[in-house]
C-alpha cells in the first residue's frame, strides 16, 4: 500500500530528516514509528500525505507517485487518508459535530447521510453526549478522540497518527490505543508515530525505528 | 451535478453565516460601497431627469428667417427662389398675421397682443435644411442672412443642441465615474475578503489537510464578496432614495415656479437590477483577486 524507495528529504537550510529510506507497508498493517524527537517520524508521515515532497526518491501510496502529484490531485489523495495530529488541529469556532462534519462537507456528502455518519463515529469515540459542545470545553483526551473521529468519518483506508498520545496521561493514552486496535481489526492500515513504549507493547504490530533519518526494523 | 449544487448551497450558507457573524463589519463595508456606488448612479439619475426635460424641446433643427418690414416684392421672390435650392428640405412661410394669431392664443401672452395697435411681427420663413450638422446649419443660416430683405436668421435648435452636447459630456462623465468607482468597489471588497481569509487561516490550513480543493476553500469567500457587493448596491439604493426624498419637494417647487409639472423620475426596475448585478459582480471579482493572492500567502507561511 505504501512504499518508500531511496527516499531522502532535506529541508531548506540543510537539515536532512530522512536519508535514503526504503520501506514497504502492506494493506491492513499496524506500524509504529519510534525514535527520538527529530529522528524523522513526522517527516515520514508528511511525505505519505503529500504535505511535504521528497528531495529525491519515490514515495508511492496505492501505486500513485505521491511526490509527483499535481497540486490539484493532492486533495483527492488526502480524502483517502485520515490524519491525527498531536495538537489535534480542531476548529474552535464550531461545535463537536461540525468539526467532524468538515471532511464530509469537503467531499460533498449528502447532509443527512453526513450527519448519520458523524453521529456514528462520535458515538464510537464516546463523545455523543458532547456533540453540541465547543471543543475548547473538552479535556485533552476528549479533544484527541474528536480529532480521531474527524479522521475516521470519511472511512479512510489509511490512518496516519503523529504522536496521538503525546500530551495525554496514561489512562487516556490507553483509551486511544485501544481505539486504534479496533480500527486495525476492521482492516484499516495504521501508521502511528510515537515514543510511548507502553502503547506498543500493549498492541503488538510492527515497529520501525528511525534514527538520524535512517530506518531500521525492530523485531518484536 | 448534484454534488456541485450541494457545494454551492453549502458555500452560500457558509457565506451568509460569515456575513451575519460579523454584522457590524458587513454593514460598514456595505455602507462604504453604497456611498461609492451612489455617486455615479446618482449622477446617472440626474442626467436621465435632465434629458427627460430636454426631450420636450424641438428635436428637428430649424432656421427661422425673419424678413425686413420694408422688404420689396422682388426681394421676396428672390428669397423664395433661393429656398427652392437643393440644400433646403422643407420650408414653411409664416405671414406676420398668422404669427400674431399664434401669439394671441399662446397662454399668458394674449393680454400683450390685445394691447397692440399694429402688428410688430415680421413675415418669416421656417426653413429645414437637408443636412442638419452644426456646420451646415450655420452655413445655410449665414447664406440666407446675407440676402437682401432678410432682417435676421435664427437657429432655433441652438440652445437645445448645446444642452444635448452638455448632457453627452455628462454621460461620458458618468461612465468614467462608474469605471473609477467599480475599481473602488473591487478594492473595498478585496480588502474585506483579505481580512476574512487571514482570520480564517486555521480553518483553511486544516481543510487543506483533510482534502479540501482550492475551489472548495475559495467558494464561500467568493459568495461573501458577491453578497457584500449586492448589499453595497442596496445601500446605494438607500442613499439615493433618501437623497431623492429630500430633493423631491424643492425640485417640484422650483419646477412649479416655471409653470412646469416636472417630477423627479425614479430609476427603472431594469436599471436597479443592472446596478445590483454589477455591484455583485464587482464584489465577486474583488474577492476572487484577493482570495487567490491571500491563499498563496497563507499557505506559504504554513
Amino acid at each position: 500500500m505504501i512504499s518508500f524507495s531511496q527516499v531522502t528529504k532535506r529541508y531548506p537550510g540543510g537539515h536532512e530528516a530522512l536519508n535514503t529510506v526504503n520501506l514497504t507497508i502492506e494493506q491492513g498493517e499496524l506500524v509504529f514509528l519510534i525514535g527520538h524527537s527529530g529522528a524523522g517520524k513526522s517527516t515520514l508521515l508528511k511525505l505519505i500525505a503529500a504535505i511535504e515532497r521528497p528531495t529525491s526518491g519515490v514515495v508511492s501510496v496505492n501505486g500513485q507517485n505521491v511526490g509527483r502529484l499535481s497540486h490539484r490531485a493532492v486533495p483527492y489523495l488526502r480524502r483517502n487518508i485520515g490524519l491525527v495530529f498531536q495538537d489535534h488541529k480542531l476548529l474552535f469556532d464550531r461545535n463537536v459535530i461540525e468539526n467532524v462534519l468538515l471532511p464530509l462537507d469537503i467531499a460533498g456528502t449528502d447532509r443527512r447521510e453526513a450527519l448519520k455518519r458523524a453521529r456514528a463515529v462520535i458515538d464510537k469515540v464516546g463523545l455523543l453526549k458532547r456533540e453540541k459542545a465547543n471543543p475548547v470545553s473538552l479535556s485533552g483526551g476528549e479533544q484527541q478522540r474528536l480529532c480521531i473521529a474527524r479522521a475516521l468519518v470519511s472511512r479512510p483506508a489509511l490512518l496516519l497518527a503523529d504522536e496521538p498520545t503525546g500530551n495525554l496521561d496514561a489512562g487516556y493514552a490507553a483509551d486511544i490505543m485501544a481505539m486504534f486496535r479496533d480500527f486495525h481489526q476492521v482492516g484499516t492500515t495504521l501508521v502511528i508515530a510515537t515514543h510511548d513504549d507502553r502503547a506498543i507493547s500493549a498492541l503488538g504490530g510492527r515497529t520501525l525505528r528511525l534514527d538520524h533519518g535512517k530506518v531500521a526494523e525492530v523485531s518484536a | 451535478m448534484i454534488g456541485w449544487l450541494r457545494h454551492q448551497k453549502h458555500a452560500l450558507t457558509a457565506a451568509l453565516r460569515r456575513l451575519r457573524s460579523q454584522a457590524l463589519t458587513t454593514l460598514l463595508t456595505a455602507l462604504a460601497m453604497g456611498v461609492a456606488i451612489s455617486l455615479p448612479s446618482g449622477l446617472y439619475l440626474l442626467l436621465g431627469n435632465l434629458s427627460g426635460l430636454a426631450g420636450d424641446l424641438p428635436a428637428q433643427p430649424e432656421i427661422s428667417v425673419f424678413l425686413d418690414s420694408s422688404v420689396s416684392t422682388a426681394q421676396k421672390q428672390a428669397i423664395a427662389a433661393r429656398l427652392k435650392q437643393s440644400d433646403i428640405a422643407q420650408v414653411r412661410f409664416v405671414p406676420k398675421d398668422e404669427a400674431l394669431a399664434a401669439l394671441s392664443t399662446a397662454q399668458d401672452l394674449s393680454d400683450i397682443s390685445a394691447g397692440l395697435t399694429e402688428n410688430p411681427l415680421p413675415d418669416a420663413w421656417v426653413v429645414r435644411p437637408h443636412a442638419t450638422s452644426r456646420e451646415e446649419m450655420a452655413r445655410v443660416a449665414a447664406d440666407l442672412g446675407k440676402m437682401p430683405g432678410v432682417a435676421e436668421t435664427h437657429l432655433d435648435s441652438q440652445w437645445a443642441e448645446r444642452l444635448q452636447a452638455a448632457l453627452a459630456i455628462g454621460r461620458t462623465g458618468v461612465w468614467l465615474l462608474a469605471g473609477l468607482f467599480a475599481i473602488a468597489l473591487v478594492a473595498i471588497s478585496g480588502n474585506a475578503i483579505r481580512a476574512q481569509v487571514l482570520a480564517r487561516r486555521d480553518e483553511i490550513l486544516v481543510s487543506r489537510l483533510i482534502g479540501a480543493t482550492d475551489r472548495y476553500i475559495r467558494r464561500p469567500f467568493l459568495y461573501v464578496g458577491a453578497l457584500q457587493g449586492l448589499l453595497g448596491g442596496l445601500a446605494a439604493g438607500g442613499v439615493l432614495a433618501i437623497a431623492g426624498g429630500i430633493l423631491r419637494a424643492p425640485v417640484e417647487r422650483l419646477a412649479g415656479l416655471y409653470g412646469s409639472t416636472f417630477h423627479l423620475l425614479p430609476p427603472a426596475p431594469l436599471e436597479i437590477v443592472a446596478v445590483l448585478g454589477l455591484t455583485g459582480l464587482f464584489g465577486w471579482l474583488g474577492a476572487w483577486f484577493s482570495v487567490s493572492r491571500t491563499l498563496r500567502q497563507v499557505e506559504a507561511t504554513r
